[in-house]
């Protein structure tokens, strides 16, 4: 404590300790010394791994390591543009793909980095934790003799004796919620120290310990928690069980049982967009009218889900993420029978058009019969070909090309469900005939007919349960309030010796900041030293009658007429 | 839900911008000529304030911008806050030592010459406008202002625009004027040229009023840590031209150089500026991790746009961390800052505008 211009090492050891010269508290040199037994290199080790270079650059690894998945594609958002890397650049892929990098934040040598961050914040948080609940206990250090010395300091005379001073600084300080330490019985000398601004501390570790919380939340999400999507027409009800669904990605241990028994019915999508300006042909609301209830057999409720709204059901959230159009086709074969008569699907394939793709699979006719078609909004023929110019459906066409013979359906390799298989079937025409609504087309050779209905919406629904995500939010708040703690508050003391001059006593003032991060402790300090001499002045009983009564001393300034005061304003 | 572009407001909105550009111009030209023809006068000024005794000086040490390294080189070591310590103890008795009350904003200015006041009045006025451009433009698009990547850079260089003007009064730092009004000219120029978007509504996915919250935190945050680069960049000038001048390189003359901050100043400022924007920028990653677990189901995808502002705070708690870590301090903590800005400005201009995700809104190109 005897010199407070220092640069101190120590304190740089530990998270977030800004240089704090001269203040007790450091965790001593850290300075590795020799290890020798291997509980030696253990401590070495765990010495190093939770010193403050090494969190430094392991953030920056956890900086540096999320760049990649950012640039490539990733399986968990985008498997599709994945597979279409491997197709690009087949020599490069693979290599990519062994580093992980196609599934970056998911691979062992992102979490190496997350999980020694974490380890080394552990090994700091902790040992401060204790070092603060001690610290709570602990009175300040005693004053340094030589107050002048530190940062901020002041002193001035005072007609009070030199005990007295001090009594009425310290009732001072101690209104003002400081912490005090005087001398002990005994001692003749009269100081106090005061500290204050504990709060920056336990903010800090308030901040480092809930992101600690954050990544356990992840975690918890991870393990309990599900996704899981859904396409459905319009009209269609869905009920949540694994089968129903058509992509179901649960956490590690969650199980098909573990699902909410809540189910849908999709009466009605609609959406809109904008018809002029700038913006024509981009999207102003998409409504889809649902019904749900949340138990097998339970009332009905109906809910308005759009983006930004989702539903809440049993803490299962629903959410609307896609649309489409899913265009009406009946089939009938030779005989005139019905073999087909459903809305299908079909999938966009630009966004801002909404001119869609999709097939037809007529596994009852005989021979099977295949489609393939593109769904034109609102068409308009560019040099031959059916372009959409508005995504909303104002007159659409479909066009199709026809197959018939084996869809390979029954043979055993699962089939998606927007492509044709056409290798073990035959075009029946030579060139895609297109179909207005209401229209019919008679396939060649008497092998049947098929008419475009009409079209109805389709949506798709993302169904997510994510227990670590409440928890989560909370986790940050307290993040952002310990930081906040951390930054707004200020750890600092303040030294008040008085010492026996004259007919009354020399007050000395020192204060210093252990961080002052936000400023306005040179603030604080001035209206310390105000305040202290206005009380000091008011308290002053005149000594000898040539003093002027101290009652008449201005409070508030500190430049005023107290016995001694000459110096500091003269060269104004 | 369809709502119309109110042309009035939209109108109002251009014009303020256009004569904010040039107000801001102005500006940067008077800090400009108080580089060039400024400093006598202030030198007096600061000749004046030193008579008042170096308490005051000291007190109001960053005012005394030009002063000369050798005053306040002494001063605003970081471990050293300023203080009112004074050597004046050395008449001996007791005489008394007190803090001296500092100048007021108005007196700071007063004293700082009629560049500087020029100077101040311009930017003020030119920040005056920008913030009627801002809302007039929200006015004219019934929402928040910040909807396209135009808009985004509009709002954020007011942001900045009125957060400088605030540390240069409160801080007396007039001399990063003519840089923070230049990259602020520099920013709102291009984004007024290159990528002007006219008023428009909003696409479903922002219809929200979390649009209000995270992109208001967004640019709040970023127009801060704006200002905080500036102070950073002219940090390490700062410090390169201490290091040619210590190694007898250079000799100090009057240039540009011998005018800005102290390095120990220019540290200073930047970590408030930093500590500022950071929480602010934690808040705007939290409630857009809000935002998206309501629009896209999850409260964090590693999309894109999230990955790089995660990137760039976790730059800037190393830039933090660093600051407290032996070695670390000094050019290689600003090296750091700067990195946490160069991966916001990568993900403003690149990441939204080039790489496909979920953040596409920009409206560029």
């Amino acid at each position: 404590m005897t010199d407070v211009h220092t640069p101190s090492e120590v304190s740089a050891e530990t998270f977030g300790e800004d240089a704090v010269p001269g203040l007790a508290g450091n965790g001593g040199n850290r300075k590795a010394e020799v290890p020798q037994a291997s509980w030696g290199w253990f401590r070495w080790a765990w010495r190093q791994l939770t010193s403050m270079r090494t969190a430094l650059v392991l953030l920056f690894l956890l900086a540096l390591g999320a760049i990649p998945g950012s640039l490539l594609p990733q399986e968990g958002t985008d498997p599709a543009s994945v597979q279409n890397y491997f197709t690009a650049h087949p020599a490069l892929a693979p290599w990519l793909n062994h580093l992980g990098l196609f599934n970056v934040y998911a691979a062992p040598w992102f979490a190496a980095i997350y999980l020694l961050l974490f380890a080394s914040l552990i090994g700091c948080v902790v040992p401060r934790t204790l070092r603060l609940a001690g610290t709570a206990r602990t009175p300040p250090p005693r004053a340094p003799r030589n107050l002048s010395r530190l940062p901020h300091s002041a002193s001035y005379s005072v007609a009070l004796p030199a005990g007295e001073a001090a009594d009425a600084a310290a009732a001072y300080l101690s209104g003002k919620r400081f912490r005090l330490r005087r001398p002990a019985d005994g001692d003749q000398a009269s100081w106090i120290s005061a500290e204050k601004g504990y709060l920056r501390e336990a903010g800090n570790l308030l901040f480092h310990l809930s992101l600690l919380g954050v990544l356990c939340c992840i975690a918890v999400g991870g393990l309990f928690g599900y996704k899981a999507d859904k396409l459905m027409v319009e009209g269609q009800t869905f009920s949540d069980t694994v089968t129903s669904l058509d992509e179901w990605h649960p956490g590690r241990l969650v199980s098909g049982s573990d699902l909410a028994p809540f189910s849908i019915t999709l009466n009605k999508f609609s959406a809109s967009y904008y018809t002029s300006g700038q913006s024509r042909g981009e999207p102003s609301t998409f409504d889809a009218s649902i019904d749900y209830s949340s138990s097998p057999g339970g009332p009905a409720k109906p809910y308005n889900l759009r983006i930004n709204q989702p539903l809440n059901v049993d803490s299962t959230k629903v959410y609307l993420i896609g649309h489409g159009y899913a265009p009406e086709f009946t089939v009938t074969d030779a005989k005139g029978k019905v073999v087909y008569q459903e809305a299908t699907p079909f999938i966009p394939q630009d966004t801002s058009t909404l001119l869609s793709d999709g097939v037809v699979k007529v596994a009852g006719a005989t021979p099977q019969l295949g489609f393939m078609g593109v769904f034109v909004p609102s068409p308009i023929d560019v040099s031959g070909e059916l372009q959409s110019y508005f995504p909303a459906a104002q007159d659409p066409v479909v066009s199709l090309i026809g197959y018939a013979g084996n869809l390979g359906i029954n043979s055993g390799i699962p089939q998606s469900v927007y492509q044709l298989d056409t290798t073990a079937m035959t075009q029946l025409t030579a060139k895609p005939f297109a179909l207005a609504v209401g229209q019919s087309y008679t396939l060649p050779d008497g092998q049947g007919k098929i008419t475009f209905d009409g079209y109805k919406n389709w949506v798709s629904l993302q169904v997510t349960y994510d227990p670590g995500q409440v928890p989560a939010l909370i986790c940050g708040i307290l993040a952002l309030a310990g930081l906040l703690l951390s930054f707004l508050v200020r750890r600092r003391r303040l030294f008040v010796r008085s010492v026996p001059a004259g007919d009354g006593s020399l007050v000395t003032i020192g204060g210093l900041a252990r961080t002052d991060a936000s400023g306005g402790f040179e603030d604080e300090f001035a209206e310390v030293v105000t305040e202290l001499r206005a009380i000091h002045g008011d308290k002053a009983v005149p000594v000898t009658a040539a003093e002027p009564p101290a009652h008449e001393v201005p409070t508030g300034r500190a430049e005023s007429q107290a016995p001694g005061e000459n110096q500091t304003e003269t060269g104004a | 839900m369809l709502v119309s572009v109110n042309q009035t407001w939209a109108t109002i909105s251009g014009d303020f911008l256009i004569a904010a550009l040039l107000i801001y111009s102005l500006a940067l030209l008077a800090f400009a000529g108080d580089f060039a023809f400024g400093r006598p006068r202030r030198a007096a000024a600061d000749r004046e304030l030193g008579a008042r005794g170096a308490q005051r000086a000291r007190v109001a040490q960053l005012a005394t911008v030009g002063a000369g390294t050798a005053a306040a080189g002494d001063a605003g070591l970081p471990d050293r806050p300023e203080g009112v310590r004074d050597g004046a103890a050395a008449a001996g008795g007791p005489a008394d030592l007190l803090p001296a009350a500092r100048l007021s904003a108005w007196q700071a200015v007063n004293e700082a010459g009629s560049w500087v006041r020029a100077a101040i009045g311009l930017s003020v006025l030119a920040v005056a406008a920008h913030v009627v451009a801002v809302v007039a433009r929200g006015l004219a698009v019934h929402r928040a202002p910040w909807g396209n990547m135009y808009e985004f850079i509009t709002a954020l260089t007011c942001i900045a625009g009125l957060f400088f003007v605030y540390v240069m009064v409160r801080y007396r730092v007039w001399s990063l004027g003519v840089f923070v009004m230049g990259a602020i000219v520099l920013a709102l120029g291009l984004a007024e040229t290159l990528i002007y978007t006219a008023a428009g509504p909003l696409v479903p996915a922002l219809q929200s009023y979390w649009l209000s919250i995270h992109v208001t935190a967004m640019t709040l945050s970023t127009g801060i840590f704006f200002v905080a680069a500036v102070l950073g960049l002219l940090y390490l000038v700062a410090q390169r031209y201490r290091r040619r001048m210590a190694a007898g390189k250079i000799d100090g003359g009057n240039g540009l150089l011998a005018r800005i901050p102290t390095p120990e100043q220019l540290d200073k400022l930047t970590y408030r500026a930093v500590i500022f924007g950071f929480p602010i920028w934690t808040f705007g990653v939290i409630a857009g991790a809000i935002w998206a677990d309501q629009a896209w189901g999850r409260y964090w995808g590693w999309d894109p746009v999230e990955t790089w502002a995660f990137v760039t705070w976790v730059l800037y708690a190393c830039y933090l961390h660093a600051r407290a870590t032996a070695g670390w301090r000094g050019t290689k903590s600003h090296v750091i800052q700067l990195l946490g800005f160069a991966s916001l400005m990568t993900n403003m201009l690149v990441v939204q505008v080039f790489i496909t995700g979920m953040h596409s809104y920009a409206g560029v190109g």
